[in-house]
């Protein structure tokens, strides 16, 4: 898989599965904008093991759950190096609570970036995309789109929303070249899951066949593969890496 | 640019955007019926005809989409006059009293000639 020069956009770039992600594609000599919202550090962290390793990194801070930011983002990183290749929309957040007792504003914010910035970042590269003939979007969902568990409705609807989205952009965009799948993960040793996984760690990990969390460069891994050439007859689908946490009926 | 020029280059677009050979393409091709455009074909032909002239062309300015999808202006497959009456508003480049005759919905593809296009960027880079 040569990614030697390729235009990514990783959103959430700064940690966990962005990172491995904009990692991985940096090793592979790619050319990453790295999307972040406020952890400039880490944000910038990454970026200089991508350069270290031979690949080119561009820092962008933008909150993408604003429209107007998402077009910021694409702007920025066409005026610099002229195209999109890949497209992996990965920033998301949780504000996690049953529904009873949920802030509008909490609902708000877990909508427009969890979707919206999937939907508006998506809908800014497409045409640069469609002028190449080729591309590769690739929407980090989550195995909560089906199953979700309590506290989680709005994360949940997000992610069940994302999948839906990445099926009929898939369809619409087919003939121009350009492809639109989307990961749904497990349980990933990331500082989101900390949370659950530090409350429940046993009962989870009694849940997953394979029995351990899963790691962010493994998802890293399919995201490659599905950004790459190998994967062109590929769209529109919905892929579990879970460990096979969705096989079993959790007894 | 004289208008050589400018088919020439139209010409090019299209056949970037619809994958069709030149000799397919004359001035009075329809873009559906000849070229086989489908919606998005000519999302793709708005975007290529913006680089390549150097225009900007508001969503909807070109293809009415907007007024085609709306309910209120199209009723059991036919454009209703308040429709006619918005697109000949709207979509002063294309003859909408031909279409005005038989508005049958389906019809409104054929006014896509590649003349449409070159008019329209001539208003354009006017």
């Amino acid at each position: 898989m040569s990614f030697e020069g390729k235009v990514i956009i990783v959103t959430g770039a700064s940690r966990g599965i962005g990172r491995a992600i904009a990692l991985k594609f940096g090793a592979e000599k790619a050319k990453i904008a790295l999307n972040y919202c406020s952890n400039h550090q880490a944000a910038g962290e990454t970026a200089k093991i991508i350069t270290e390793s031979g690949g080119e990194a561009l820092l962008i801070q933008a909150d993408i759950s604003q429209r107007a930011e998402c077009e910021k983002i694409v702007d920025h990183v066409v005026n610099k190096w002229n195209s999109v290749d890949v497209l992996v929309n990965n920033a998301g957040i949780t504000r996690d609570g049953l529904l009873m007792s949920m802030q509008d504003s909490d609902w708000e914010k877990v909508i427009t970036t969890n979707l919206e910035g999937t939907v508006f970042l998506s809908k800014a590269v497409l045409p640069y995309m469609m002028m190449q003939k080729k591309g590769r979007i690739i929407n980090i969902s989550s195995v909560s789109a089906e199953n979700g568990r309590r506290g989680q409705a709005s994360y949940s609807a997000s992610k069940g929303a994302v999948n839906s989205f990445t099926k009929v952009l898939a369809l619409e965009v087919a003939q121009k070249g350009i492809t639109v799948n989307a990961i749904a993960p497990g349980m990933i040793e990331t500082d989101m899951s900390d949370l659950v996984r530090g409350m429940a760690s046993k009962q989870i990990l009694a849940q997953i066949p394979i029995g351990r969390f899963g790691n962010p460069e493994e998802i890293a891994q399919l995201a490659m593969f599905l950004a790459s050439d190998q994967a062109s007859y590929i769209t529109g689908q919905i892929i579990k890496i879970d460990g096979g946490i969705t096989l079993g009926i959790g007894i | 640019m004289n208008k050589e020029e400018l088919y020439n280059k139209v010409t090019s677009c299209l056949v970037e955007a619809l994958g069709v050979d030149e000799e397919e393409v004359s001035i009075d091709s329809t873009l559906t019926g000849d070229l086989g455009a489908e919606s998005i074909d000519f999302l793709d032909i708005v975007f290529r005809l913006e680089k390549t002239f150097g225009i900007k062309i508001p969503r909807g300015g070109l293809f009415p989409e907007h007024i085609l999808s709306n309910p209120e202006y199209v009723k059991d497959g036919k454009v209703t006059p308040s429709g006619i009456e918005e697109l000949r508003k709207n979509m002063p480049h294309l003859d909408i009293e031909k279409f005005a005759k038989d508005p049958n919905v389906n019809n409104f593809a054929d006014l896509f000639t590649v003349e449409t296009l070159v008019n329209y960027v001539a208003s354009k880079l006017n």
